[in-house]
């Protein structure tokens, strides 16, 4: 059957592909978390110099696209004698674009938890960082949960504009072998099927969050 | 034929390639030959897609790359004593790539014109092509230019010098495509009346495809391809034109367009 033919040849190299799709992501995930969270943390700070900065970083990252990011990162900065591998301006692109949204998210679900709580937390003696830590954050992660869900698994997909800094992610190696062959109806829906289940993996991941944070509402 | 104009995109990105390009201008390049770099390097690094078939793909079997420009590649690599180094990337970012030094040259059909003679310096051209016209198998009108298509739907590379050519004619219902392969189908599928590409890559497209397409007219004119690289190298273009006469005047040049394009693209007059 030449339907199966094609994609046993097309297999390695989307596979090899998809890996790559695969680390792209993790690692970015990563280093979105670690943007976001703190970000989102100084953007409620009650110190204006630490919301500024944060402001100013989440507007430009929201405000244009993550194609110009990925281009100024590794094309532009070597400019002005900055220069990074593909790999680590990929990463670092995605990840300084989705912690932008993370932050936001976290920003949201902190803003959702009534001021009492923190009033609470400050008659019982509690400091800012402890009432943030042990009693708000907690409940504001639990809401959290499903749109920063929503970023992490956008990342995934995100992760096919590294092309244009000669990374052949799954999208790139899905067009290599469409060059060759010319048939690109099922290629392209072979590669839609493997983010769809790249994406249910991390769908299975939030699941097993929210059920997690839920332990104490039920 | 490499068919992106400088400033006008197959894709959005290739106008963020042109700005950063823009910002990269203003400062100062190193003052080293890129001959010298190269030679103190050991190896030439060498872009194209990894997408254009027969000039530069994947190939299948073997993973590796493979085609007409790669073999061009090695040969100029070997005569310049250098080891080929091959990146693939977009074309819609190549350019940029090669402005900001990810890479020594582009090795990819890229047409010389005017433009990118503003931005890059290219080596003497080392292949010669025109347009071509592909059609329906059971079309029945037979175009001989791109006149005859007004009022027609004509497919095309996004921001190719074919959709410029296309688009100077009036009349003519342009489509512009990402790729080929999108083109043919809908060429296919009867949505587009023909479609324009290189004269070098219809032989192939015919043969690979499967589709129920045949070969039209050569309609346009005739485009020279040169290896673009960064301005201010002489002793590197010296170089490079040498290694090319070289494979122009033993052979390997017409021999290597034989195999891959069975015809001699390597001189004008084919």
């Amino acid at each position: 059957m030449a339907l199966f033919a094609l994609l046993r040849e097309a297999a390695p190299a989307m596979l090899t592909g998809a890996g790559y799709t695969l680390l792209f992501a993790l690692a970015a995930m990563i280093g979105g978390m670690a943007i976001g969270v703190p970000v989102a943390l100084m953007r409620i700070a009650p110190v204006a110099v630490l919301r500024w900065p944060a402001t100013l970083y989440v507007s430009v990252m929201r405000g244009t696209p993550l194609l110009v990011q990925i281009f100024v990162i590794y094309y532009g900065l070597p400019g002005i004698g900055i220069e990074f591998t593909p790999v680590t301006a990929g990463v670092l692109a995605l990840s300084l674009n989705s912690g932008a949204y993370l932050s936001e998210s976290l920003r949201g679900a902190i803003a959702s938890i009534r001021q009492d709580q923190w009033r609470a937390g400050f008659s019982l003696g509690l400091g800012y960082g402890q009432t943030l830590v042990h009693v708000v954050l907690p409940q504001a992660l639990r809401v959290a949960v499903p749109s920063m869900s929503n970023t992490l698994i956008s990342l995934i997909k995100d992760t096919s504009l590294v092309s244009v800094i000669t990374m052949t992610e799954l999208m790139l190696a899905t067009k290599e072998v469409i060059a060759t062959t010319f048939q690109p109806l099922p290629l392209y829906l072979a590669a839609a099927a493997i983010y769809w289940a790249l994406s249910l993996v991390f769908e299975q991941v939030q699941r097993l969050a929210e059920r997690r944070l839920n332990r104490a509402h039920r | 034929m490499r068919t992106l104009s400088f400033f006008s995109s197959r894709r959005r990105a290739c106008q963020l390639g042109a700005v950063v390009l823009a910002l990269g201008a203003v400062l100062p390049a190193s003052a080293a030959d890129l001959l010298d770099t190269v030679k103190a390097r050991g190896s030439l690094r060498i872009a194209m897609e990894g997408t254009y078939p027969p000039f530069n793909f994947k190939d299948g079997k073997t993973g590796q790359l493979a085609g007409y420009d790669v073999d061009v590649a090695k040969a100029v690599a070997a005569r310049l004593g250098l080891k080929p180094e091959f990146v693939t990337t977009e074309w819609s970012a190549i350019l940029a790539g090669l402005a900001s030094g990810k890479y020594d040259v582009i090795v990819s059909q890229v047409g010389i014109t005017a433009r990118r003679e503003q931005a890059f310096d290219f080596s003497q051209p080392y292949t010669w092509s025109s347009p071509q016209l592909i059609v329906r198998r059971n079309e029945s009108i037979a175009y001989q230019s791109l006149a005859d298509l007004k009022g027609k739907t004509l497919g095309v590379g996004q921001g190719s010098v074919f959709e410029q050519q296309a688009r100077s004619v009036p009349g003519i219902l342009v489509k512009s495509y990402p790729a080929a392969p999108e083109n043919l189908q809908d060429l296919a599928f009867g949505r587009i009346d023909a479609a324009l590409n290189d004269s070098l890559m219809v032989a192939y497209l015919l043969k690979n495809s499967q589709l129920p397409i045949k070969a039209g007219a050569r309609v346009g004119a005739v485009e020279r391809m040169g290896i673009p690289f960064r301005k201010g190298n002489p002793k590197f273009k010296a170089a490079l034109d040498g290694a090319l006469a070289g494979l122009q005047a033993d052979g390997s040049l017409k021999a290597l367009s034989t195999r891959w394009f069975g015809s001699d693209a390597s001189r004008p007059a084919h």
